[in-house]
């Protein structure tokens, strides 16, 4: 098949995405007023906390890392979501679009929604609260932000599997995960402070390593020697078992009819 | 010769739960490209599944074949970029306008930008959406949203066209026009149309061939007089009157006459023998001590077949 033809059908669901944001209040508010109060809200904390600059920055890349993985997923989850709550799943699926198409589309979307708010949040905070991206190497910040992605797009196939199982309830997947990852992760305190099993756990998240990698930058020890590419091979390894997790749901949604269902 | 557009055999599908629900039992189907196919059955007969499963949205269980000459198990990524499907009742993305779905269908089944500007303007004008081109889905009325589905539906040009009760829930005027525009296009782009309704005079405006659905298998399928002559009786017979109550049992024992219907104030039958039974039965009527207010001969209908068939105990 030609390759503009596939190109056509990933950008349906880029154009999908923006419809979605352009059009439902919402979602504008999940991706701009969450993390911007979120942001606000824990500088504030680290002003009245009276914190040095580095404890400063610390909570803050925490801050700003769980913004942009939370607005990536959230728009690859939406790609399914959507559909099922508008009950228009049947009507798509019956065209000739894989999974390939529909993940690529939506996270390209995602990408540039988050990239807008690693941006907006970076430079805010820079005002607002004096932290400062680390200066002179360019690469650093790109790589933190292309582990985060990579995280948010295991998540969004996630809720996007979830769903053909559980339909639109599976959007609680999406807070869920995201709420392990504050807890587990060391979004606002080092992975060392939780009890032991906790620790084994959140070594097995890359948003783990790759805020450590980030806050190594800042003067912070990293619990490895290569976070960056703990983080990549374990994101590398989510996105494969969840693309997997996501074919498998919908193979199994066709063979139960569930997918009719959904559509009813 | 081209392939038929549908030749599947021995096909079964099975909803796993508990109970598991048998909803196709062997199907074998044989359309001929660039025919109008029609299939009738009562609810839960197995007809959306039998489309669901042809246009790749389920997997059969057992059995396979082609459609559009392409295999059924194997190659559906190929077979959904050769057909569509319009379904009654379809839902689309709530928020998007007329024309921002139909864009959206087009770029899914991979339509390069100016051939889809170009599509989506002939299918608003063919469907006369104009007014409501940029109405969001969710402030249209249940008729246009139909006319939407049916226009999305052609968006891909497709050689096959599923439509599953295209006109459910549509006032008579909005039918006429679906129906017409289903015509129209059929005609004049030759493409083969499998259509599920429960409406008896659309199944016989459109379609050459129709087939009877019951329990997940065909019971019955030809040509709509031929099915009608297939019930086994000529004629239907309608009497209007009082005290017709008393008239039922010896009616029905009259050789000839079958499927009598009695309500207050009615009485329904077929006839294989109009000469020799209507004397007859009016003679029953009568000395049973009933009065006849008026008589009606009718041909038997496809709704009589519906009914024949829907009440049959055996489905084969």
């Amino acid at each position: 098949m030609r390759l503009q033809t596939h190109l056509i059908r990933i950008n349906a669901f880029f154009f999908k995405i923006r419809l979605i944001t352009k059009k439902r209040l919402f979602h504008i508010f999940e991706i701009l007023f969450w993390p911007a109060t979120a942001l606000l809200s824990v500088g504030l904390l680290t002003r009245f906390l009276s914190l040095s600059e580095d404890m400063i920055a610390f909570v803050l890349i925490g801050v700003i890392a769980l913004s942009v993985v939370q607005v990536a997923q959230l728009d690859i989850s939406y790609v399914i979501l959507y559909s099922v709550w508008n009950k228009s799943l049947k009507q798509e699926m019956a065209a000739p679009v894989g999974i390939p198409h529909l993940i690529t589309g939506s996270s390209l979307m995602g990408i540039i929604h988050s990239a807008l708010i690693f941006a907006a949040l970076s430079i805010f905070s820079r005002y607002a609260f004096g932290f400062r991206l680390p200066r002179g190497d360019f690469l650093c910040p790109v790589l933190f932000y292309g582990g985060l992605v990579l995280t948010a797009v295991s998540v969004g196939v996630t809720v996007c599997a979830l769903s053909f199982r559980f339909g639109g309830r599976s959007h609680v997947g999406a807070t869920s995960i995201v709420s392990l990852l504050i807890l587990l992760s060391g979004i606002y305190y080092p992975v060392d402070v939780l009890p032991r099993p906790l620790q084994v756990l959140s070594a097995w998240i890359p948003l783990t390593h790759f805020l450590e990698y980030f806050r190594s930058f800042y003067g912070f020890e990293a619990g490895s020697r290569s976070p960056l590419l703990y983080g990549y091979l374990l994101a590398l390894l989510y996105l494969g078992l969840s693309l997997a997790a996501l074919f498998r749901a919908l193979n199994r949604a066709k063979q139960t009819g569930v997918l009719l269902k959904m559509s009813e | 010769m081209p392939p038929p557009a549908v030749d599947i055999r021995d096909i079964e599908k099975i909803y796993p739960g508990n109970p598991a629900v048998r909803a196709l039992k062997g199907i074998n189907l044989t359309v001929p490209a660039g025919s109008t196919f029609c299939i009738l059955g009562p609810n839960g007969a197995g007809k959306t599944t039998l489309i669901s499963l042809l246009c790749g949205l389920l997997i059969p269980d057992a059995g396979g074949g082609s459609v559009c000459g392409l295999d059924l198990l194997t190659q559906t990524g190929k077979i959904r970029s050769r057909v569509n499907l319009a379904s009654g009742h379809a839902n689309f993305p709530d928020n998007f306008t007329v024309e921002e779905n139909l864009t959206y269908f087009g770029m899914l089944y991979g339509i390069p930008r100016a051939r889809r500007q170009e599509r989506t303007r002939e299918l608003i004008a063919f469907f006369e959406l104009e007014p409501y081109a940029r109405t969001p889905f969710n402030k249209l009325s249940t008729g246009i949203k139909q006319r939407l589905a049916l226009a999305k539906s052609l968006i891909n040009d497709p050689e096959l066209l599923f439509l599953d009760e295209p006109t459910v829930g549509l006032d008579p005027k909005a039918c006429l026009l679906i129906r017409s525009r289903i015509r129209d296009w059929s005609r004049a782009r030759g493409v083969t149309i499998i259509l599920t309704t429960h409406q008896m005079d659309e199944a016989e405006q459109l379609s050459e061939q129709i087939a009877f659905m019951k329990e997940g298998r065909f019971v019955r399928r030809g040509k709509a007089e031929d099915l009608k002559k297939s019930i086994g009786f000529q004629e239907r017979l309608t009497i209007r009157g009082r005290g017709l109550v008393a008239a039922s049992g010896p009616v029905e024992a009259l050789p000839g006459v079958s499927r009598i219907r009695m309500e207050e104030g009615l009485l329904e039958c077929g006839l294989s023998d109009r000469q020799g039974l209507l004397g007859a039965i009016l003679d029953a009527v009568l000395k049973s001590g009933g009065s006849v207010d008026h008589v009606e001969i009718t041909q038997p209908t496809l709704g009589d077949v519906f009914l024949a068939l829907a009440n049959s105990s055996d489905p084969d």
